[in-house]
């Protein structure tokens, strides 16, 4: 016992001795958890593509050789390639500001990108919704501008999708081109200029090139986030450009046809994760987070 | 020049006033849900014809949003307290440990954080209709466990890694118990870690809608499920109160990790 606790300690002091499988054991709750309710039950999911109603491919030759989900497939992707170039046109300027910038100025900016971040997803759907509305704010004050006659269609459909998904990306893009454009050293700029350069070229051959890293991987997490989402779509989006989360949840909830439920998901989930490995073998870290 | 903020010439005022209109963009909306939710206005027109607290009279006065809010905050802070729980113990096992796999792991333990939360909320309402969790505060939490312990985790090892062990080392070797050394030691030094690890998995728990939408029963649901169903058949301003509510919580939970970071550095 006495020398157990000796063993003990001299572990505790750092020995430099690799030991196999220390402190393994403190991982495997965690572990457990992920195991049991989210590995298993995905896993479970993914199998039932194969296996409902009989054992077989055919749940994918439905979801593959039909022009609605083909369609559905379509409007996904065109969704998110829109929101994240939207949002990369947006989010660069703003990032390039934001590093170089006086600290005061750039800490509202960041608490106005942090408190956008943090709020409900639901309430600024919700706001993007009472907005975009055809009695809202912005048909109002067009219509009050003489510009329009009629209320435009701002909601349920690809307007307001892109609209409010934009919305919830920027963030996303801004805060990691931020940490690219704030590592460059202002003097390569300076050089480019004593050497000659317009601000034209500089940007364009020095600056952006520089911050290119930061905009594959910032639009790459924001394209794979929106290929996932499914709140925004189904609230601000019409039946006509339906998202592949609202697929797979209408298979499951309206349908209860949990083969083909199954197969959406994994096109979904192998989409995202091929994205999600081009990510880490082009930057080797990547953070996402799908809602 | 272009990352010289002085020398940008005409160039400097584009770039401001970009960013902002991006800034006012990102607020405008939040504060504009404010605002109606004080506006006397069923229909939410803007600016509202009068002011009136009704909305809020209407959510306090409704059974069904009372529970659906006291609900999220008792699930909510289940989840806080077993995420940072397992969390903790499993940091330890991540930054402490030496075993094969272990950066396989910790990425393991990430993952939940890049699925697509639909393909977890989908799956896991088939298993819970198996075993009978779906529209218990059981199920609840083990939905957001499973989002909230990577935030958790995350927090918890980056706190970890910065500390210095060779502290909890001296407190070995001045007589504490390994286990006395780790709780009077390290895990004050590592506070602010388990705090934000605290934040944020009760803001993933308390703010989760789509997890929530698929776990929930007519008598047991969260305030993202009921402002989700109302939102379904109109856009009632009381659900910008309710959202309201939800923002100040929000900016309280905020201010109070900004005032303890504050706090750490002076």
């Amino acid at each position: 016992m006495a020398l157990l606790t000796e063993q003990e300690k001299i572990a505790a002091v750092g020995s430099i001795r690799p030991i196999r499988s220390r402190n393994f054991a403190l991982t495997v709750p965690a572990l457990l958890l992920l195991v049991v309710f989210f590995i298993l039950p995905v896993v479970s999911l993914l199998l039932r593509s194969v296996m409902e109603p009989e054992p077989g491919l055919q749940n994918y030759e439905a979801l593959l050789g039909s022009t609605t989900y083909l369609k559905i497939f379509l409007n996904t992707f065109s969704v998110s390639a829109l929101v994240t170039a939207v949002a990369l046109a947006i989010g660069f300027p703003v990032a390039w500001a934001l590093a170089i910038m006086p600290p005061r100025w750039a800490s509202i900016v960041f608490a106005v990108l942090l408190l956008s971040m943090w709020t409900n997803l639901l309430t600024r759907t919700y706001a993007w919704m009472v907005l975009l509305q055809r009695t809202g704010i912005i048909n109002k004050t067009l219509m009050g501008l003489g510009l329009i006659s009629e209320p435009l269609p701002l909601v349920n459909n690809l307007v307001g999708v892109t609209i409010g998904m934009t919305y919830i990306m920027l963030p996303f893009i801004i805060l990691p081109l931020y940490g690219v454009i704030r590592k460059i050293d202002p003097a390569i700029l300076q050089a480019a200029a004593l050497c000659g350069a317009t601000r034209w070229q500089a940007l364009s051959r020095v600056l952006i090139p520089l911050a290119a890293p930061g905009m594959v991987s910032g639009a790459l997490m924001v394209f794979v986030m929106s290929l996932g989402y499914f709140v925004t779509p189904a609230l601000l989006g019409g039946t006509a450009n339906m998202m592949l989360a609202e697929l797979i949840a209408q298979f499951v909830q309206s349908l209860v046809n949990w083969g083909m439920g199954g197969a959406a998901a994994l096109v979904l989930l192998v989409v995202t994760l091929a994205l999600y490995a081009v990510q880490l073998k082009l930057f080797g870290t990547a953070r996402m987070e799908g809602r | 020049m272009l990352l010289n903020f002085d020398r940008l010439g005409a160039w400097k005022w584009i770039l401001l006033g970009i960013t902002g209109l991006t800034a006012a963009f990102l607020i405008l909306p939040i504060l504009f849900i404010a605002a109606l939710s004080f506006g006397s206005s069923q229909w939410l027109i803007f600016p509202p014809p009068g002011w009136t607290l009704k909305w809020y009279a209407m959510f306090f006065a409704d059974p069904r949003w009372l529970e659906a809010a006291g609900t999220s905050f008792y699930i909510a802070a289940i989840v806080t307290v077993l995420s940072v729980l397992l969390g903790l113990v499993a940091s330890f096992g991540l930054v402490r440990g030496r075993f094969i796999g272990k950066e396989g792991l910790r990425a393991l333990f990430l993952t939940p954080m890049i699925l697509p939360v639909v393909v977890l909320a989908v799956a896991l309402y088939a298993f819970f209709l198996r075993i009978g969790l779906n529209g218990t505060v059981t199920g609840f939490v083990i939905a957001h466990l499973v989002v909230a312990l990577p935030f958790s985790i995350l927090s918890i090892t980056n706190a970890l890694e910065g500390f210095d062990k060779s502290i909890e080392d001296a407190a070995v070797l001045c007589g504490a118990s390994p286990l006395e050394a780790k709780l009077r030691v390290t895990l004050p030094s590592i506070s602010h870690g388990l705090f934000s690890a605290a934040v944020f998995s009760f803001l993933t728990s308390w703010d989760e809608v789509v997890l929530a939408i698929f776990m929930a029963s007519p008598t047991l649901q969260t305030l993202p499920v009921k402002i989700w169903a109302t939102l379904r058949q109109d856009l009632t301003p009381v659900i910008a109160a309710a959202s309201t509510l939800l923002i100040v919580i929000t900016i309280a939970l905020m201010l109070l990790v900004a005032l303890l970071r504050k706090g750490l550095k002076s």
